[in-house]
């Protein structure tokens, strides 16, 4: 289905770019507006004639944002780090090797993706609290492992499968071990898969809400998420930071979208379509 | 060669094992747990409820600290009380000695009685494991009734003014009352309840609503947009990028920024939706049972429509273009080519993006926690809004956790219901 695009087939383009693009704009020009300038009937201007700053500032001066922009940052790359490096060796084991109950596992781990979080958190949360991991970075980078793990040893396997068979064969006739393919042979290969997986999972970490919610409720240990959905105070919403917040979680994501989309749909994709 | 077989058999299971392990360990046995839970009226702001008892218990810090000071002062008022009253005292005296044998007659029960009456005289707390001993049901029934007796007793004797040190008696047999511990299993009582409350069924109904009415229009837009931008065109990097912006952004933080948009007074878009006449005021989109519905679906169509197109555009570009080229040769229409070519091919990609996209819109929790809060009126809290509500701001867990069983139970209907359609494929050995 190869065709050329024609002239409307751009306007629908920039249609749906803008249209998806929308809320992030508004947004962004919401977060320039002096205060006065975000209610009322200066509210629905698209373009303030007094941009500030202001909004920025009050974000890092009134609220420990920096504080929850390095909890997240923290959980999220341990829990990447050494979910994927655990999953690497059963992806492996799994994608590559031959033994009985393969498949079982695999569904295992499917189904175990698939668990609602609320029917792990009471335990989890009684768990946490009985070891005295409420608000610190291992209360929830275990149960981060619930759905890091199943999401690594899935995306890997796939893509420890694509890696050519032959080289294997090749290794085991020049007297290689199993173990020794994997570090010299499968490994090396398998980086860019592995990167992938990596941020996939510390997309997801980053974004978790519900544990983040239940069990890191004091100040320094809330995560961005949490952090900013509770800027809204008992009776007023502080939209100005809410807005300038907003846009500062949104940049670093869109500059690694913008680096590594073609990796993240792969990673997205590479479960879903038979090749 | 058997042997090398076996030994990367045996290579592969230690490989699996960590892994196995801990998914065992941080997901499949919460579950269970979460079952059991379930079972147990247990409710974190009731000391007496705090924990998971299948028998009777007792409180062996809170039995001694009473215990031997009412024995004590029982003694004193035996001496200086006469007649009748002499009688109901050392009656009551003696009860309490019986029935504190009987307790003590169990080996484990004498040892743990020992030992925290030891860890007291230290002035020492013992620890919750070594001072909640189980007891037999007879001792702990005996106990209970004595107790009632003895209070009852105290009471009547102290309201005549027949007692010396009246208060502090009936303080010390309240303490000693107040250690026995009653099984708080309560079997599937939470499950019958729930299944008769009609806020349970209104819940799972909105759950429906929200996964169904999203679902279906994700997958048709999405559907749309994929067969749209299959075709090689300048920019295509970029237009990727959008799209996954809104699935990679934190759903919380998405749902604060819709929330600021669909204000009332302030917002945007609930300006642009009043204008264009969608809606017949700007307030009614947060405020109404259903305005807020809609809104909170129309987020969720923005955020995973795109990340719908992207899995199926996959799944398109997998179709080999000569299959169009013959179609059209042997004149098919392009409605006939979509229908016999693009969707018989692309069944399996949508369904498995159908199963995760149900799944996920099935346990919607952050949407609808940030933008409603399940208001107004309930209208918008879905199965697990309400668990979490139960959890956490009731303190129930054993009802929030047979809330979060049925979640589990209904996740798994569906997923099984989806594997059923897509057969062993998602699963199976791919090479």
């Amino acid at each position: 289905m190869q065709k050329k695009a024609g002239p409307l087939f751009y306007v629908f383009l920039f249609v749906f770019v803008f249209l998806v693009m929308f809320p992030f704009l508004w947004i962004l020009l919401s977060s320039i507006k002096p205060l006065s300038e975000l209610f009322g009937e200066e509210a629905f201007n698209w373009f303030t004639s007094h941009p500030t700053l202001k909004s920025y500032v009050s974000v890092f001066v009134n609220y420990p944002f920096l504080k929850y922009l390095w909890n997240s940052t923290v959980i999220a790359t341990i829990t990447t780090v050494y979910t994927v490096f655990v999953a690497a060796f059963a992806a492996y084991a799994i994608a590559r090797l031959d033994f009985k109950g393969k498949s079982v596992i695999l569904g295992i781990v499917l189904s175990v993706s698939m668990f609602p979080q609320i029917a792990t958190i009471s335990p989890i949360y009684m768990f946490v609290k009985k070891f005295g991991l409420t608000n610190s970075y291992l209360g929830l980078i275990i149960p981060y492992t619930t759905f890091a793990l199943p999401l690594s040893i899935w995306l890997l396997v796939t893509f420890f499968r694509k890696i050519p068979f032959d080289l294997e064969e090749a290794a085991k006739m020049d007297g290689a071990t199993p173990l020794q393919t994997y570090f010299k042979v499968i490994l090396p290969l398998a980086v860019p898969g592995i990167f992938t997986t990596s941020i996939l999972v510390f997309i997801a970490a980053w974004n978790e809400f519900l544990f983040a919610l239940t069990i890191n409720t004091a100040e320094n240990y809330k995560t961005v998420p949490v952090g900013i959905a509770m800027f809204q105070g008992q009776y007023t919403i502080p939209w100005g930071e809410i807005s300038a917040a907003t846009v500062i979680v949104t940049i670093p994501l869109v500059i690694m979208v913008l680096l590594f989309q073609r990796r993240i749909v792969s990673g997205l994709t590479s479960g879903s379509v038979k090749e | 060669m058997k042997n090398e077989k076996k030994s990367e058999r045996r290579l592969a299971y230690i490989l699996v094992a960590p892994s196995l392990l801990l998914i065992l360990a941080v997901a499949i046995w919460p579950v269970i747990q979460s079952f059991y839970f379930s079972l147990f009226d247990y409710r974190l702001n009731n000391p007496a409820k705090s924990s998971l008892h299948l028998d009777y218990s007792l409180n062996l810090e809170r039995y001694l600290e009473s215990y031997p000071f009412l024995m004590n002062a029982l003694k004193q008022e035996v001496a200086q009380a006469t007649g009748e009253e002499k009688e109901q005292l050392a009656s009551l005296q003696e009860r309490l000695q019986q029935v504190d044998e009987e307790i003590r007659a169990d080996e484990e029960v004498a040892k743990r009685y020992k030992q925290v009456d030891e860890i007291l005289n230290n002035f020492e707390v013992p620890s919750e494991e070594i001072k909640i001993v189980s007891i037999d049901e007879q001792a702990a029934q005996d106990l209970t009734k004595t107790m009632q007796d003895a209070k009852q007793t105290l009471k009547t004797l102290n309201e005549n003014g027949q007692l010396k040190q009246g208060d502090k008696l009936t303080g010390l047999a309240n303490g000693l009352s107040g250690a026995i511990i009653e099984p708080n299993f309560v079997g599937l009582a939470h499950y019958k309840n729930y299944f008769t409350d009609a806020r349970l069924w209104k819940a799972l109904w909105n759950t429906t609503v929200f996964t169904v009415i999203s679902v279906s229009i994700e997958l048709v837009l999405g559907l749309a947009i994929a067969l749209l931008i299959n075709k090689a065109f300048f920019g295509r990097g970029l237009v990727r990028a959008t799209i996954l912006i809104p699935w990679a952004i934190p759903t919380a933080v998405s749902a604060l920024m819709w929330k600021f948009l669909y204000d009332g007074q302030n917002g945007i878009v609930a300006k642009y939706f009043a204008d264009i006449g969608i809606i017949n005021n700007m307030s009614e989109l947060l405020t109404t049972g259903v305005g807020a519905m809609f809104a909170v679906i129309f987020s969720d169509v923005w955020k995973t429509t795109p990340y719908m197109a992207l899995l199926l555009l996959a799944g398109l570009q997998t179709i080999p273009s000569s299959l169009y080229e013959a179609a059209s040769i042997d004149g098919a229409t392009k409605w006939q080519q979509f229908v016999k070519i693009t969707l018989p091919l692309l069944k399996s990609s949508i369904l498995v993006a159908l199963l995760f996209r149900t799944l996920d819109a099935f346990r919607v929790f952050d949407l609808i926690f940030v933008l409603t809060g399940g208001g107004p009126a309930n209208s918008t809290e879905t199965i697990s809004i309400l668990a979490y509500k139960v959890m956490f701001s009731q303190t129930n867990f054993g009802g929030g956790s047979a809330l979060a069983v049925i979640v589990f139970i209904c996740v798994a209907i569906i997923s099984t219901i989806y594997i059923k359609f897509l057969g062993a494929d998602l699963i199976s050995d791919r090479k």
